[in-house]
C-alpha cells in the first residue's frame, strides 16, 4: 500500500510536466492577442508589444522555461538557497518598497484579471469547487445507490423502469435548463434560497442537486447492473437458503460487491465534480473553477489555462490513487 | 461498507466547515450587478465599463461631468475652480482641500504620478491616448518606448538591476523635462496641451486621469532587471493597501464573489451621499441577474442581457398602453423618463428601463483593394459600399429581430447626443437606387459579384441580424452570401489582419465630442478595422483640430461624418444602441437616463431608508419637440 501510494507520487511531477508541455503548446497556439479586449478600443502596438515582453509572451521557448521555473517551485528554491531572496527583501526595504511577492509554485499572472495571480485564483476557486463537488457526489450516491437498488430488486418493472429513465433524462439534460428551472421555482417563486448561491450550508443544496443528477444517473446504472449480476450468483442463493432476511441480502451482501465498480467510478468522477462546472457555476454565481476552463481559453490567458489544467490533473491522479486505496481497503482481495 | 463512512462524515464535517467560514456580508445599501467582474482598480488600466463605474465611485479626478444634465456640464471636483487660457492651450486647476481616504491630502504630485503611469508603455493603458493630448506626452511615450528598445540591445537576456533602477531614474526625469505639466504651489496644476482640445476637460473627468496616492503606490514599483520595464505589484490595488480619494473605499474585494464598498471618512463633500455601504456581487450570468434582481438580492441590473429581454420590453409597452393618458401627460412635460416611471402607478413591468446609448451598431466593409486570398475586393469601390447600404431595410432589424427599442441608424453618431452638432442625413432604404448603383460600379443584378461573406461572433444575437442582411442583399441586389461565424478572439484577429469582407462591429463614444468617434477612421489609426483611407477626411479632421472657433470646427466634422455616412461607407450603420436597466424607480433615485451612461452610483438614494433627501434626481424637463431624434423608453420610433 505504501509502494503504492509513493510510486504514485514520484510519478505526479512527470505526469504533470508533460501535459504542461502538452497544454502549452496547443493554448500557444490558441489564435489571437491574449493582451487584447474583445470589444472596444485596442492598444497601441507599441504597448502591445511591451506587455509581451513583460510576461515573456514573445518567445515560446522562454515562456516555457520561465513558466516551468516558476511554477515548479526551482525558483523559489534557488533564490532561497542562494540568498538571492533575501538580497532582495533587504533592497526592497531600504528602498522603502513592498516585500516582493514570494510564491514557491508561482503560477504566474492573470492576463484577464489583470489584479490577481493564478495562485490567488486558484486558492480562492478550489476550496468552493471541492465544497460543491463533494456534496454533488454524497447527493449522487445516495440517490444513484437508492434508485439502482430500487430497480434491481425487480428488473423490467415499472419501478426499474422509473427509474431507469429518470437516470436517462438526468444523464440528458442539460444542467443549465434544470438549473434555471430550480432558481425560478425556488428562489423566484417561492422564496427559499438566494441568488448567488453561496455562503451558507443551506445556498449549497440546489447547486450541488443539479451538479449530482448526471453522476447519480450513472451511478444508478452502475449499482443496477451490479446489483443484478449479484442477486443470481450462488452466495445470494444460499444466504436466501439459510434464511437471512432480504434486506440484509440486498444491502449487506449484494450491494457491498455491487458497490466496487461505483467506486471506482468515484474517482475520475469526484475529480470531475470538484474541479467544478461552468453551467452550474454560472447559474447559480458560484465562485468555483469551473469558469475559468471556459473563459480563459476564450480570453487566451495563457497562464490561468496551464493553471487550472495543472490543478485538474493533480486532482485525477489524486482522486484516482485516493480511490484504489480505498478499494484496497474495502476489497482485501485486491492487491 | 460502514469503514467507507468514517471517512466520508469526515470529509462532510471538513467541507461544511469551509462553508460556513464564508457567511455571506449583510446586504449592503445598494446591491448593483454590473455586466462582467471587475477586472482592476488600477485607474490608468481600466478600459472595461464596469471598471470605470467603480473608479467613478472610489476616485474622482480634477473635474466631473454632472451626470443629470443634458450637456453633461463639467462641475468641479477636485479642482474647486479651473481656468482656461484665451488660446484654448494652457489649462489651470487650483485644487481643494480634498483628501485621500487615509486622511492625507490630495496633492498635485498624485496626479503628475498617476498621468505619467497613464503614458509609460509598461502599463498597457487602453487610453494612453488622452493624456497624451498634454504637450509632450507623446514624445515622453516615444522617449520611453526607444529606452526599453535600447535597453533591451545594451543587456541581452542578462539582469541588471542597476542599469534598470537608472533607467526608471532618467524616465521620472523624461517626463518631468517633456511634458509640459507644472505645479507652482502645493493647490496648483498648470497643463499645457499639445493644441486647443475643446472636449479636454471630458477626458480630465474620465478615470485614466484620476490621481494614484504617491507615495503608497510607489512602494509597489517592481522593477524588472532583465528588460528594465516596470510594474506594479498587483497587491496595491487590494485593501487595505489601496488607498484612494473618491466618495467612497474598498471595504473588500473578493474574488469572484463581491467588491464591498464603504464611505470614505474623508470625502470632502460627503452631503452629496445618501448611502453608506455598496456590493457589487459577480453575476456573470444574464438571466441570473434578473432572478438576483427578481428575489430583491439587487437593486440595480446595469445591462439586461437575458433571452426574454424583448419580452421585459413588450410588456413595459403594455404598461404604458394601460395607462396611456397619465403617460401622454407626463411626457409632454418633457420629464426625463425615470421621472415618468415614478409617477405612474408602481408595478413590476416597469423596473425596465430602457434609453437611448452612446454608442452604435454597424458592419464594417473591408476597404482594401485585395481581398488576402488574392482577389480584387468589389467593396474597394465606394459605389458598392453604398449599394449595400441603399439595400438593407435597418427598420426590420431593429424592430422585427432586436425588439428592444433601438433605432435605425444613418449615421455614426447617435443625432443630438452631442451639444450643437448637426448629424448629416445617411442614406436611407432604396432598393431602386442600391441597384441602379450597383450596376454602375459594373454588377448589374449582381452578376459578376463574387461570394460576399458576412463575419460574425457566436453570441450577441449577430447571426440573425446576419441572415437578414444576407437576405436583403440577395433579394434585392442578386448577390451570393455565405455567414462565417468565428470565436471572438479569432475575430478581432481576422478584422486586425483585414481578412474579412463585412463584419459586424460597434462603437461606444468615450466624451463627448464627435472626434471620439470620427478619429477611428483615420487612415492612420489603429482600430481603422476596415483599411478606409480618405485624404479628404483626414484633412477635415486635421483642420478641425487646429480650428479654434468652435463652430466653424463642428461644421468641419459634420462635413468628415457626412463624407463616411453618404459618400464612403466604410462602414453601414444599422442602429443605436440602447442602455437597458432594471430597477424599481419607486424605490430610489440617483440613476441617470442620459446617454451618455457613466453613472455617479454615490448619488443614489434610497427613498424611505431613513438616510439622504430622498429628493428624487432627474435630468431637467425638455421643451416639447426640442430633440426630434430622443426616443423614448423603448417606444417604437417615430
Amino acid at each position: 500500500m505504501l509502494g503504492l501510494i509513493l510510486r504514485r507520487l514520484v510519478q505526479l511531477p512527470i505526469i504533470l510536466a508533460v501535459i504542461y508541455t502538452l497544454t502549452l503548446t496547443l493554448a500557444w497556439r490558441i489564435p489571437g492577442n491574449p493582451l487584447e479586449n474583445p470589444e472596444g478600443r485596442r492598444p497601441a502596438p507599441e504597448v502591445v508589444a511591451a506587455m509581451k515582453a513583460q510576461y515573456r509572451l514573445d518567445s515560446f521557448s522562454s515562456f516555457y522555461w520561465s513558466y516551468l521555473d516558476n511554477a515548479s517551485g526551482i525558483k523559489f528554491l534557488r533564490d532561497t538557497l542562494s540568498g538571492r531572496a533575501a538580497e532582495q527583501a533587504r533592497a526592497a526595504e531600504a528602498a522603502g518598497l513592498a516585500p516582493p511577492d514570494r510564491l514557491v509554485f508561482d503560477l504566474g499572472p492573470s492576463l484577464q484579471y489583470r489584479d490577481r495571480r493564478v495562485n490567488e485564483i486558484v486558492s480562492s476557486a478550489l476550496p468552493v469547487s471541492i465544497t460543491l463537488g463533494a456534496a454533488a457526489i454524497a447527493i449522487a450516491l445516495v440517490i444513484g445507490l437508492a434508485a439502482g437498488v430500487a430497480g434491481a430488486i425487480k428488473p423490467n418493472s415499472l419501478t426499474d423502469l422509473l427509474t431507469l429513465s429518470i437516470a436517462l433524462i438526468g444523464i440528458s439534460l442539460p444542467s443549465f435548463v434544470i438549473g434555471a428551472a430550480l432558481l425560478l421555482l425556488f428562489p423566484v417563486l417561492l422564496g427559499w434560497g438566494r441568488i448567488p448561491s453561496w455562503g451558507r450550508p443551506v445556498d449549497l443544496l440546489l447547486p450541488a442537486f443539479t451538479l449530482s443528477l448526471p453522476f447519480a444517473a450513472y451511478i444508478a446504472r452502475l449499482t443496477r447492473l451490479g446489483m443484478i449480476e449479484q442477486l443470481q450468483s450462488d452466495y445470494i442463493r444460499t444466504a436466501r437458503a439459510k434464511g437471512v432476511s432480504e434486506s440484509a441480502v440486498l444491502l449487506k451482501h449484494a450491494l457491498k460487491n455491487a458497490f466496487l465498480p461505483v467506486l471506482s467510478y468515484l474517482g475520475p468522477a469526484a475529480a470531475f465534480a470538484m474541479t467544478g462546472s461552468f453551467v452550474v457555476e454560472r447559474v447559480f454565481v458560484i465562485p468555483g473553477m469551473g469558469q475559468h476552463f471556459v473563459n480563459a481559453v476564450q480570453n487566451k490567458d495563457l497562464f490561468l489555462i496551464i493553471g487550472v489544467v495543472l490543478i485538474f490533473a493533480t486532482m485525477l491522479v489524486l482522486f484516482n490513487l485516493l480511490v484504489d486505496v480505498l478499494y484496497r481497503w474495502a476489497d482485501p482481495r485486491i492487491e | 461498507m460502514l469503514r467507507l463512512l468514517i471517512p466520508i462524515a469526515l470529509l462532510a464535517v471538513a467541507l461544511l466547515a469551509i462553508v460556513g467560514a464564508e457567511r455571506p456580508a449583510p446586504r449592503a445599501d445598494f446591491t448593483l450587478i454590473n455586466r462582467g467582474d471587475v477586472t482592476t482598480l488600477d485607474f490608468q488600466q481600466m478600459s472595461w465599463n464596469q471598471d470605470l463605474r467603480v473608479a467613478r465611485l472610489i476616485g474622482e479626478g480634477l473635474v466631473a461631468n454632472d451626470v443629470f444634465s443634458h450637456d453633461y456640464t463639467i462641475v468641479p471636483a477636485v479642482a474647486e475652480r479651473f481656468e482656461i487660457s484665451p488660446d484654448g492651450r494652457t489649462y489651470t486647476f487650483h485644487l481643494r482641500d480634498a483628501r485621500w481616504s487615509d486622511g492625507h491630502p490630495v496633492e498635485p504630485r498624485d496626479f503628475l504620478y498617476a498621468w505619467m503611469r497613464a503614458l509609460l508603455p509598461d502599463v498597457a493603458a487602453d487610453y494612453s491616448g488622452f493624456v497624451q493630448h498634454i504637450k509632450g506626452g507623446r514624445a515622453f511615450s516615444a522617449w520611453r518606448t526607444l529606452a526599453l528598445a535600447d535597453f533591451a540591445r545594451a543587456h541581452p537576456g542578462e539582469s541588471d538591476p542597476a542599469a534598470a533602477r537608472e533607467l526608471w531614474d532618467q524616465t521620472r526625469k523624461a517626463f518631468a523635462d517633456l511634458v509640459s505639466i507644472r505645479t507652482p504651489d502645493s493647490r496648483t496644476i498648470v497643463v499645457e496641451l499639445e493644441r486647443p482640445t475643446p472636449f479636454f476637460l471630458d477626458m480630465v473627468a474620465f478615470p485614466g486621469f484620476f490621481p494614484v496616492r504617491e507615495d503608497v503606490v510607489r512602494r509597489y514599483e517592481l522593477l524588472d532587471p532583465a528588460t528594465g520595464r516596470i510594474k506594479w505589484n498587483a497587491a496595491w490595488t487590494k485593501p487595505p493597501n489601496l488607498v484612494t480619494n473618491g466618495p467612497f473605499e474598498v471595504e473588500s474585494w473578493k474574488f469572484k464573489r463581491d467588491l464591498r464598498l464603504q464611505r470614505n471618512p474623508y470625502y470632502w463633500n460627503p452631503s452629496v451621499v445618501s448611502i453608506d455601504s455598496i456590493s457589487i456581487p459577480s453575476v456573470e450570468d444574464s438571466v441570473s441577474s434578473v432572478m438576483a434582481f427578481e428575489t430583491g438580492a439587487a437593486d440595480w441590473v446595469s445591462d439586461v442581457l437575458a433571452p426574454f429581454r424583448a419580452e421585459l420590453v413588450a410588456r413595459k409597452r403594455a404598461f404604458y398602453a394601460e395607462h396611456r393618458a397619465e403617460y401622454e401627460k407626463l411626457k409632454a412635460q418633457g420629464l426625463d423618463p425615470i421621472e415618468i416611471d415614478r409617477r405612474l402607478p408602481p408595478d413590476p413591468r416597469n423596473n425596465i428601463h430602457v434609453f437611448p446609448a452612446f454608442g452604435t451598431y454597424f458592419w464594417n466593409f473591408n476597404c482594401s483593394r485585395t481581398l488576402p486570398d488574392g482577389r480584387a475586393n468589389p467593396l474597394a469601390d465606394p459605389r458598392v459600399r453604398r449599394a449595400l447600404a441603399l439595400a438593407t431595410d435597418k427598420r426590420a432589424i431593429a424592430e422585427g429581430i432586436r425588439r428592444v427599442g433601438e433605432q435605425p441608424a444613418a449615421t455614426l453618431i447617435p443625432p443630438s447626443s452631442i451639444g450643437n452638432y448637426r448629424s448629416p442625413a445617411g442614406l436611407g432604404f432604396d432598393p431602386d437606387k442600391a441597384r441602379e448603383l450597383l450596376a454602375e460600379a459594373g454588377y448589374p443584378g449582381g452578376k459578376g459579384f463574387i461570394t460576399l461573406d458576412l463575419l460574425i461572433t457566436k453570441d450577441g444575437g449577430h447571426e440573425l441580424v446576419a441572415q437578414t442582411l444576407a437576405k436583403d442583399w440577395e433579394r434585392i441586389l442578386g448577390i451570393n452570401t455565405t455567414i462565417t461565424v468565428q470565436e471572438i478572439k479569432v475575430f478581432r484577429e481576422r478584422l486586425k489582419n483585414k481578412n474579412y469582407m463585412t463584419a459586424r462591429a460597434s462603437w461606444f463614444g468615450d466624451y463627448g465630442d464627435p472626434t471620439s468617434f470620427l478619429d477611428v477612421s483615420r487612415t492612420d489609426d489603429g482600430n481603422n478595422d476596415r483599411a478606409y483611407s480618405n485624404p479628404r477626411f483626414d484633412a477635415l479632421l486635421e483642420k478641425a483640430a487646429k480650428e479654434t472657433d468652435p463652430d466653424a470646427r463642428l461644421r468641419s466634422l459634420e462635413e468628415a461624418e457626412r463624407i463616411l455616412v453618404e459618400d464612403d461607407l466604410p462602414f453601414l450603420p444599422i442602429l443605436f444602441y440602447v442602455n437597458m436597466y432594471l430597477f424599481d424607480a419607486t424605490k430610489l433615485t440617483g440613476i441617470s437616463s442620459h446617454p451618455r451612461g457613466a453613472q455617479l452610483l454615490y448619488r443614489v438614494d434610497l427613498f424611505n431608508d431613513g438616510k439622504g433627501t430622498d429628493k428624487p434626481l432627474a435630468l431637467p424637463p425638455r421643451k416639447p419637440g426640442e430633440h426630434p431624434h430622443q426616443t423614448h423608453d423603448g417606444e417604437p420610433g417615430s
